[in-house]
C-alpha cells in the first residue's frame, strides 16, 4: 500500500517537473518550425502550413495536453537539428550513462564509507582529521579539475591506463573514480557525523564493556547509523546523472549527458526538454525506491507516515 | 580502530576553533589577494605575449604563461575576481527566493506550503546542472546569464532547508510561550524564529556559496561564459586543459584556487553547523 502510495507521489512529482519543462520551453525564442524551416528560407505561408500540421497553432492547453500524451505514449518529439526521434537519442544514450553512473556510484559507496567510519570513529585524532580533510577535499574539488589531474598522472606521468574515449572497462575506471571521488565527499561527510552519533549511544559502551571486538561494535553502530547513508546515497544520485554530463565531455565519452550538451550548444529545445523530462523521471523513480528501502532498513518508520 | 568512547566534547570544541581560524585565514588570503589583483599582478589579465608562449614558473612567471604568453599568475589574481563575483551574484539568486520561499511555507502551513513545496520538488527532480543548462539554452549565454541559471538552479534546496529550519524552531515550547504573551508574525519570525535557525541557515549559505562557485565555474568551463578570453578561473581550467600535457602549471593555478577557496568556504560552513545551538 505504502509501495503504490509513494509511487503515486514520484509520478506526480514528475509530472509536474515535466509541465515546468513545458512551461520553459514556451518562452523559448522561435518555435521548432522556425529553427528547422525558417533558416532555410522557407516561404511564410508554408511555414504557417507546417505550424498547422503539427498543432502549434492550437490553443496552449490542447498543445499541453498532446504533448503530456506524448510523453505516456513514448513519443518524446524529434530533434530540431538531425530529425531523430528524441527517444531514440536517449535509449541510444543512456546505457553508456548508466553504466558511468552506476560505476562511480559504486566507487563513491566504497570509499564514502570507508571514509566516513574512518573520519568518525577512529581512535587516532590524525586519522580522524585527515579522513575529514580528504572528504572536504573531494567536495571542494570540482570534476573537470580532478578529471584534468587523474588524466595526466595516469597516461602521461604513469602511463599505465588509457586516457579519453574508447570503450570498454579500461577506459570507464578513470571516469567513474572521479565522478565517484567528488561524490564520496558527501557520503563520507554524512557517514562521519552519523557514525559519530551512534557511537555515543549506550548501547556502544554495553557491547564495550563485555568485551566485543571492535569490529563487531563497528557493526553495531553502522546498523543504527545506516539510515541517513542510504537518505545521502539516493540524494547523489540526482547529482551523478548532472555529474555526468562534464564526465563524459571530458572523457569524450557516448552518453546522455553529450546528447544535452550538444543540444544545449544547438538550442534543440525538444531534446533538452526530452533529457530534462527523462532525468526527472527516473529521480523521482529512484527516491521512491528509497524511501521504500527505508522501512525495510528500520521497521520503525512503519509508524510514522 | 574505533575511538574509546565519545569523543570528548572540549577537544571537539577546540577542533571547531581551529577549522574557523584556519577557514577564516585561508578566506582572508583569498580575498585580500583577489581585491588587491591591481596592484599584485605584474601584467594585465588579458596581455598577450606571443614570443612568450608557455613559459615555465620563474621569477618573473610565478605560475608561468598560458598558450597566448599571459601571465597565469596575474590571470588567476583578475580570475578570481570574476569567479567570486559570478558566485556572489549566482548565491544571491538563489539565497534570497530559496530563504523567502522557505519563510512563507514554513509559517503558512495548510496548502500555502503543500503547493509551494511540491514546485520545489519538482524543481528537485531535475538534476540541478542539467535545471542550468536547460536554463542557459534558453537565456543564452554570458555572465548574468550563467548567474541566473545557476542561481534558480539552486532555489529548490535552499527553500527546502529554510522550511525544515523554521519548523523545528516552531515545535519548541518558547514558541509557544511567545504566542501566549502575544506575539503574533512576523514579530514572531523576526524576534523567535530566524534568530533560532540562524545556525543551520548560515551554514548552508556557506554550502551553498561553495557550490555556486563550483557551478558557475562549471558553466564558464563549458564555454557558456559568454567572454572566452575574459580572466575566469573555469575558462582558464578549459582553455589549460588543452595544453595539459605540455604545460601543467596553466591549469594547475586556477584548479588549485578554486579547490582553496571552496574548501576553505566548506570548513567555515561546517564549523557553523558543528556549533551547538
Amino acid at each position: 500500500m505504502y509501495v503504490l502510495r509513494r509511487l503515486v507521489t514520484a509520478l506526480a512529482v514528475a509530472w509536474l517537473a515535466i509541465s515546468l519543462a513545458f512551461v520553459a520551453l514556451r518562452w523559448a525564442p522561435g518555435d521548432a518550425v522556425d529553427a528547422t524551416m525558417g533558416r532555410a528560407g522557407v516561404p511564410p505561408e508554408d511555414l504557417e502550413a507546417r505550424r498547422d500540421e503539427l498543432g502549434l497553432n492550437d490553443p496552449v492547453w490542447r498543445q499541453y495536453g498532446a504533448y503530456l500524451g506524448g510523453i505516456v505514449r513514448g513519443e518524446w518529439g524529434e530533434s530540431l537539428v538531425s530529425g531523430q526521434p528524441v527517444r531514440e537519442m536517449i535509449a541510444q544514450s543512456i546505457g553508456a550513462t548508466a553504466v558511468l553512473a552506476l560505476s562511480a556510484l559504486t566507487v563513491a559507496v566504497v570509499l564514502g564509507i570507508s571514509l566516513g567510519i574512518v573520519a568518525g570513529v577512529s581512535s587516532w585524532a590524525g586519522l580522524r582529521y585527515g579522513a575529514e580533510a580528504l572528504a572536504s577535499l573531494a567536495l571542494s574539488t570540482p570534476i573537470y579539475w580532478t578529471a584534468t589531474l587523474v588524466i595526466y598522472l595516469f597516461t602521461v606521468v604513469l602511463d599505465v591506463l588509457p586516457g579519453v574515449g574508447g570503450r570498454g572497462v579500461r577506459y570507464l575506471i578513470l571516469p567513474a573514480c572521479v565522478l565517484g571521488f567528488h561524490t564520496a565527499g558527501s557520503i563520507a561527510q554524512v557517514t562521519a557525523s552519523s557514525v559519530r552519533q551512534a557511537a555515543g549511544q549506550d548501547f556502544v559502551w554495553t557491547a564495550r564493556a563485555k568485551g566485543l571486538p571492535g569490529l563487531d561494535v563497528l557493526d553495531h553502530i553502522l546498523r543504527v547509523g545506516l539510515l541517513p547513508i542510504v537518505a545521502v546515497v539516493a540524494l547523489q544520485f540526482g547529482f551523478l546523472l548532472g555529474g555526468t554530463v562534464i564526465t563524459e565531455m571530458i572523457f569524450v565519452r557516448q552518453g546522455l549527458g553529450r546528447v544535452l550538451l550538444t543540444a544545449v550548444d544547438t538550442r534543440d529545445y525538444p531534446v533538452i526538454q526530452g533529457v530534462v523530462a527523462f532525468s526527472a523521471l527516473v529521480y523521482s523513480l529512484i527516491n521512491a525506491l528509497a524511501d521504500v528501502l527505508y522501512r525495510l532498513i528500520d521497521p520503525r518508520l512503519e509508524g510514522a507516515s | 580502530m574505533i575511538a574509546r568512547g565519545v569523543i570528548p566534547r572540549i577537544t571537539d570544541r577546540r577542533g571547531v576553533r581551529m577549522r574557523r581560524i584556519v577557514a577564516l585565514a585561508l578566506l582572508g588570503v583569498i580575498v585580500m589577494a583577489v581585491m588587491g589583483a591591481p596592484w599584485l599582478a605584474r601584467y594585465g589579465p588579458r596581455e598577450t605575449a606571443p614570443d612568450d608562449q608557455f613559459q615555465r614558473p620563474s621569477a618573473d612567471h610565478l605560475f608561468g604563461t598560458d598558450l597566448l604568453g599571459r601571465d597565469v599568475y596575474s590571470r588567476v589574481l583578475y580570475g578570481g575576481r570574476h569567479t567570486l563575483s559570478l558566485a556572489l551574484l549566482t548565491a544571491a539568486i538563489t539565497l534570497l527566493p530559496g530563504l523567502g520561499i522557505g519563510l512563507v511555507a514554513g509559517s503558512a502551513g495548510g496548502w500555502i506550503d503543500r503547493g509551494l513545496m511540491a514546485f520545489m520538488d519538482a524543481l528537485l527532480a531535475i538534476p540541478s546542472l542539467v535545471t542550468a543548462l536547460a536554463l542557459v539554452a534558453l537565456v543564452g549565454s554570458g555572465s548574468a546569464e550563467i548567474a541566473l541559471a545557476v542561481g534558480i538552479a539552486g532555489v529548490p534546496a535552499y527553500a527546502r532547508v529554510t522550511r525544515a529550519a523554521v519548523l523545528a524552531v516552531r515545535a519548541r515550547p518558547f514558541i509557544d510561550s511567545a504566542r501566549a504573551i502575544g506575539t503574533r508574525y512576523p514579530g514572531l519570525l523576526q524576534r523567535y524564529i530566524l534568530p533560532n535557525a540562524a545556525a543551520p541557515l548560515v551554514a548552508f549559505a556557506g554550502v551553498t556559496l561553495s557550490w555556486a562557485i563550483l557551478n558557475s565555474a562549471a558553466l564558464t568551463f563549458l564555454g557558456y561564459g559568454g567572454d572566452i578570453t575574459s580572466p575566469d578561473w573555469g575558462v582558464m581550467l578549459a582553455d589549460g586543459r588543452q595544453a595539459f600535457r605540455t604545460a601543467p602549471w596553466a591549469a594547475f593555478a586556477p584548479g588549485a584556487a578554486l579547490s582553496l577557496t571552496v574548501f576553505a568556504i566548506h570548513l567555515l560552513a561546517g564549523s557553523f553547523r558543528a556549533q551547538p545551538g
